[in-house]
C-alpha cells in the first residue's frame, strides 16, 4: 500500500501532448474498408432485390418505373434507416459488386429526408463469359427478376 | 428512521434505466428491490420476423458493449441447427474479435468501476488505452462497435499479414498498461479503501444463486463456458480460468484483470497460429426443423441463446438469457447490509449490462404487492384505455 | 468621498467584480491542470485557452430556468445562495493584500482576524446544510447530514493547524503573521507539517474529492444541490470559486510567508502563491478516490488531529527555543 501511488504518472502527464483529437479542427483517418454510406453504381445492378431482402433495416426499396418493356428501375436507400452493416454489398452476386460502401460517416442533417438517395436506371445485362475456344458458348445467365 | 430511496430509474449511477428501490435506515440498507422493464424493446418477437441473416444484426444490437457475444452465441445456434462446419481459419477470426471484445469491455468496466468509486484519473487512463483496441477493432472489422463480423457459416472479412502485425503491437501495449492498473488498483490506498470488504457474496451463496461470470469467479467458484464446453478453438489454446477468493469487489477487479492478461496471451496465439484456408462456407437459406440451445462466455457470464426452427427462413422462436439477468439475485443479496456509499461500486461491480436483461415484463401491483404476467393483448387494451379514463389535468393517478 | 472610495472597494477591488474574475480564473486553472493531469485538454476553445469558460458556465446558468420545488422551504431555499457569497466575500476583504501597510491598514486588518477569516469560512458548510434541509428532498437531505458529519472531522485538525503559525508569530492578526515570516524565512519550514495538514483538511472544506462524499455525483444525484437549478446554483458555484480563492489565499499567507512588497508586487505574489496552493490541490485531486464518510471521519480523527496537534507541540517547543 504506497501513499500516493499514482503521482509520477499523474506528474509525467503533465508534460505530455494530450490524447484528446481537437474534433472537428483536426480529423483522423479511418481505416481501410471501413464501413460507410452504402451506394449504387447503377450501371452493374441486374435488379436481383437480394440487398432488398436481406437488409436488417428494410432501407433498401426497389420498384419498376414507367414502361414495363424499358425494364427501368429506381433504388432509394433510406440512409436514414441504415445501420451501415454493408450486407447489402456481401450479399450482391455481380462481379464487380452494383452496391458498394464508402467511407462517409458525417452524415448528420436536421431533416432525416435529406439522407435519402435515390437512382433510376436501365437493368444491366449480364454478358455472357468468352468461353475456352474448343467448348461451345455458355448461354448468358438470365436473372430471375 | 426507516426509508426508502430509489436508485432509478433515471440516476447519474445507471447507464440504462433500471428501479433499484433500497430500504435505508441512516446510512445501512436493510433491503433492496429490483424492477426490471424500462429497456424492453420486444427483440425476441422481432426476431420472428426477420430471416436468419438479418437476424445477426438484430442480436448484434441487444448490447452495444457485448454486441458480438450476442451475435456469436446465435451464430453458432444456427449453424448447428443447419449443421454447418465453418472453416478454421474464420473460426479464429471469430473468436479473435471475441477474445479483442472482451478485452475492450474489461478496460471499459475498469474505468466506469474507478468512475463510480471517484477515482476520475484512473477512468480517464483505462479508456485512453481502450481506444488502441477500438482502433484493432475498427481496423479489423470496419467499425468501432457493432462489429459485424460473424455471417451463418463464418465470417465475413478476412486479415493480412500487416492487420495481423498491427494487432500484435497493439497487444504488447496494452499488456504493459494493463500490468501497470493491477499494481496501481491493489495499491491505492483510497480506492482499496472503498473496494475491499464490500459487496460480499461467500461461495455457497453464488453457488445457490446461480451466479455466472467474474462475479462467481470472485468467489472462489471456476466456472467458465469457455472451459467446461469448450466450443471451437478453446481446447486448441493455452489458457487458465482466473479466480479469486476475496469474494468482495477487490476480488471481482482481479478476476478482471487477470481476465485482460490470459486475453493478451491467447490473442497472440491465435494471431500467430491463424490456420490458412477459406472464411466462410455457403449457408442455406432455409434450417432444418428443430431446436437448440447454445452458451457462450460472455465478458459478463454465461450468455444462453435458445432457437426453435420450423424449417422456413424465419426463427419460431428465440429466446435469449443474457448474463447480468443471472446476476441480479445475486446482487440483491449483496446490497444488503452494505453502505449506500457503496450501491454504485456493488452494483457497477456485476457490470450490470441492463439492456441485454430486459426480456419480458411482470406486473406488481404497488398496493396489494400482487404479480401477475400480463399479456400484450391486455396491455393494449388498458393503453387504448388510459386517455379514455384520464383525470383533468393537475392530479394525475398514477396506477403503481 | 469616502463613502465613493469605500463603495468601489466593495464593489470592484477586492470587492465583487475583482472576485469573480479572480474566482473564474482560479476555476479554469483548476480544470485546466486537473485534465491536463488525466492526459485530457480541458477548457480549450471558449476564449483564448478557454479561459472564459468558467465565466461562460457561470452565465449559462443565469439564463436558465429557476424551479424552487412546492414542498421546499421558500425563505431559506432562495435566500441561501446571495447569503453564502456575501460570507465568502467578506471573508476575502480580510486578506492581507490589500492591506498591506501596517501603520494605516483601514477596517480589514485588526487583531484576531484570523479567527474571524475562519469562522467565516465554516459557514458555508452550514449554510450548504440549511440549503439541503430546506430542499426537502431525499437525496439532499442524505447529503446534508454528510456535510454537518464530515464537518465533524476536518474542522478541528484545520483550526489547530492554521494557529499554529499565528502562535510561532505571536500575533491573532493575519498582516503580522506574515510580517513575521517575511522576516525570518527559515522559520517556514518549522510549519510543514501543519501546511501538509491544512492542504488537506481544506481540501476536505472545499468538498472535493478524496472529499466530495456529500455532491457524490454518482451516489446522491446531486446531494445538496439536487434542487437548486438557474440563478441560484450559479451563485452556489460562485460561492465555491471564492471560497477557493480564500482559503489559498488564507493559506498563503500564513504557510508561505504573506505578501511582501506594497501594491503591485504583493498582488503578483498573491497570484503566485495562490495559483501553487491551487496548483497541490488539484493535485490530491486528480491524485485520490472518493471516500466513504465513516472513512473520513476516522481519518481525521487518526491521523489528521495527531498531526496537528504534533505541529502545535512542535510550534510551541521552537517558541521556547527561540526566546
Amino acid at each position: 500500500m504506497r501513499i500516493a501511488a499514482f503521482l509520477p504518472e499523474l506528474l509525467r502527464h503533465l508534460f505530455k501532448k494530450p490524447a484528446t483529437v481537437d474534433y472537428p479542427f483536426k480529423k483522423m483517418d479511418v481505416p481501410k474498408d471501413f464501413r460507410g454510406t452504402p451506394y449504387l453504381r447503377p450501371e452493374l445492378c441486374i435488379v436481383c432485390k437480394a440487398c432488398e431482402r436481406d437488409c436488417p433495416a428494410e432501407a433498401i426499396e426497389i420498384a419498376a418505373v414507367g414502361d414495363p418493356a424499358e425494364k427501368r428501375f429506381r433504388m432509394v436507400i433510406h440512409n436514414d434507416r441504415c445501420i451501415h452493416c454493408a450486407q447489402c454489398v456481401d450479399v450482391c452476386p455481380t462481379t464487380p459488386k452494383a452496391m458498394q460502401i464508402d467511407s462517409l460517416f458525417e452524415l448528420a442533417t436536421d431533416d432525416r429526408h435529406k439522407l435519402k438517395r435515390d437512382w433510376v436506371y436501365v437493368r444491366a445485362v449480364v454478358k455472357p463469359k468468352p468461353a475456352a475456344p474448343a467448348a461451345p458458348a455458355t448461354p448468358a445467365a438470365e436473372p430471375k427478376a | 428512521m426507516s426509508f426508502q430511496i430509489p436508485i432509478g430509474p433515471q440516476h447519474p449511477a445507471l447507464k440504462e434505466p433500471i428501479s433499484l428501490r433500497m430500504t435505508v435506515e441512516g446510512e445501512v440498507i436493510t433491503d433492496a428491490d429490483i424492477r426490471l422493464g424500462y429497456n424492453h424493446r420486444g427483440i425476441e418477437k422481432l426476431a420472428e420476423e426477420r430471416n436468419w441473416i438479418q437476424n445477426i444484426y438484430l442480436m448484434e444490437r441487444i448490447c452495444g458493449i457485448c454486441s458480438h457475444s450476442h451475435a456469436t452465441c446465435y451464430v453458432q445456434a444456427v449453424e448447428r441447427l443447419m449443421e454447418l462446419v465453418p472453416p478454421k481459419r474464420g473460426l479464429y477470426i471469430r473468436y479473435l474479435v471475441s477474445e479483442l471484445e472482451r478485452v475492450h469491455s474489461h478496460l471499459l468496466w475498469l474505468g466506469v468501476a474507478g468512475h463510480e468509486a471517484g477515482f476520475d484519473s484512473f477512468f480517464m487512463y483505462t479508456w485512453r488505452d481502450r481506444e488502441i483496441v477500438m482502433d484493432l477493432l475498427e481496423m479489423v472489422s470496419g467499425n468501432r462497435v457493432h462489429y459485424a463480423i460473424n455471417t451463418v457459416g463464418g465470417v465475413r472479412r478476412d486479415l493480412d499479414e500487416g492487420q495481423k502485425a498491427k494487432i500484435l503491437e497493439g497487444v504488447a501495449m496494452l499488456r504493459k498498461r494493463s500490468v501497470y492498473y493491477f499494481k496501481i488498483g491493489a495499491s491505492e490506498p483510497s480506492f482499496v479503501a472503498r473496494i475491499a470488504g464490500v459487496g460480499l457474496l461467500t461461495k455457497e451463496q453464488a453457488v445457490a444463486l446461480c451466479a455466472v461470470g467474474p462475479t462467481a469467479r470472485a468467489s472462489g467458484w471456476d466456472r467458465d463456458v469457455r472451459k467446461e464446453d469448450p466450443y471451437a478453438v478453446y481446447d486448441e489454446l493455452e489458457w487458465e480460468v482466473a479466480t479469486a477468493d476475496t469474494c468482495d469487489v477487490l476480488g471481482r477487479v482481479v478476476v478482471r484483470v487477470k481476465e485482460l492478461l490470459q486475453s493478451y496471451n491467447m490473442i497472440e496465439q491465435m494471431v500467430q497460429g491463424l490456420p490458412a484456408g477459406d472464411i466462410t462456407v455457403k449457408a442455406p437459406r432455409k434450417a432444418k426443423p428443430g431446436e437448440t440451445v447454445s452458451r457462450y462466455e460472455a465478458p459478463r457470464g454465461e450468455n444462453i441463446h435458445y432457437i426453435k426452427s420450423n424449417g422456413t427462413e424465419k426463427p419460431e422462436r428465440l429466446k435469449v438469457r443474457a448474463p447480468t439477468l443471472a446476476n441480479y439475485a445475486a446482487t440483491v443479496v449483496m446490497l444488503k447490509n452494505g453502505f449506500i456509499a457503496d450501491i454504485p461500486l456493488i452494483f457497477a461491480a456485476i457490470d450490470p449490462c441492463i439492456c441485454c436483461a430486459e426480456r419480458s415484463v411482470t406486473l406488481v401491483d404497488g398496493r396489494s404487492g400482487e404479480e401477475s404476467i400480463v399479456r400484450t393483448s391486455d396491455l393494449r387494451r388498458r393503453a387504448l384505455a388510459r386517455p379514455a379514463n384520464a383525470l383533468v389535468k393537475g392530479k394525475a393517478v398514477w396506477p403503481f | 468621498m469616502a463613502l465613493l472610495r469605500t463603495l468601489l472597494y466593495l464593489l470592484v477591488y477586492p470587492g465583487l467584480i475583482f472576485l469573480f474574475v479572480y474566482g473564474t480564473f482560479s476555476e479554469w486553472f483548476d480544470r485546466k491542470v486537473y485534465a491536463r493531469l488525466q492526459n485530457r485538454m480541458g477548457p480549450t476553445h471558449t476564449g483564448r485557452f478557454g479561459l472564459l469558460q468558467p465565466v461562460a458556465d457561470f452565465f449559462k446558468l443565469m439564463a436558465k430556468e429557476d424551479v424552487v420545488p412546492e414542498a421546499a422551504d421558500k425563505g431559506f431555499f432562495n435566500a441561501l445562495p446571495a447569503f453564502g457569497l456575501a460570507v465568502v466575500s467578506t471573508a476575502a476583504l480580510l486578506l492581507p493584500v490589500w492591506n498591506f501597510n501596517l501603520a494605516n491598514p483601514g477596517w480589514t486588518s485588526f487583531s484576531g482576524d484570523i479567527i474571524v477569516i475562519l469562522y467565516l469560512l465554516s459557514l458555508p458548510t452550514l449554510i450548504l446544510f440549511l440549503a439541503a434541509w430546506s430542499s426537502t428532498n431525499l437525496f439532499s437531505t442524505i447529503g446534508g447530514a454528510r456535510v454537518l458529519t464530515m464537518l465533524f472531522g476536518y474542522e478541528v485538525p484545520l483550526f489547530l493547524a492554521v494557529l499554529s503559525p499565528a502562535i510561532l508569530a505571536g500575533s491573532w492578526r493575519l498582516a503580522e503573521i506574515a510580517a513575521f515570516y517575511q522576516a525570518r524565512p527559515v522559520l517556514l519550514l518549522v510549519n510543514v507539517l501543519g501546511f501538509v495538514v491544512a492542504v488537506i483538511a481544506v481540501q476536505a472544506k472545499l468538498e472535493r474529492t478524496p472529499f466530495d462524499i456529500p455532491d457524490a455525483e454518482t451516489e446522491i444525484v446531486g446531494g445538496t444541490f439536487t434542487e437548486y437549478s438557474g440563478k441560484k446554483l450559479a451563485l452556489f458555484r460562485l460561492t465555491f470559486d471564492v471560497e477557493l480563492v480564500v482559503a489559498s489565499g488564507l493559506l498563503a499567507a500564513v504557510f508561505l510567508g504573506g505578501f511582501p512588497g506594497g501594491a503591485l508586487l504583493g498582488f503578483v505574489f498573491f497570484v503566485i502563491k495562490t495559483l501553487f496552493i491551487i496548483f497541490l490541490l488539484s493535485l490530491i485531486r486528480a491524485l485520490t478516490s472518493r471516500i466513504r464518510i465513516d472513512q473520513v471521519v476516522s481519518f481525521s480523527w487518526k491521523i489528521l488531529a495527531p498531526l496537528a496537534v504534533l505541529q502545535l507541540l512542535i510550534t510551541i517547543l521552537v517558541k521556547g527555543f527561540l526566546s
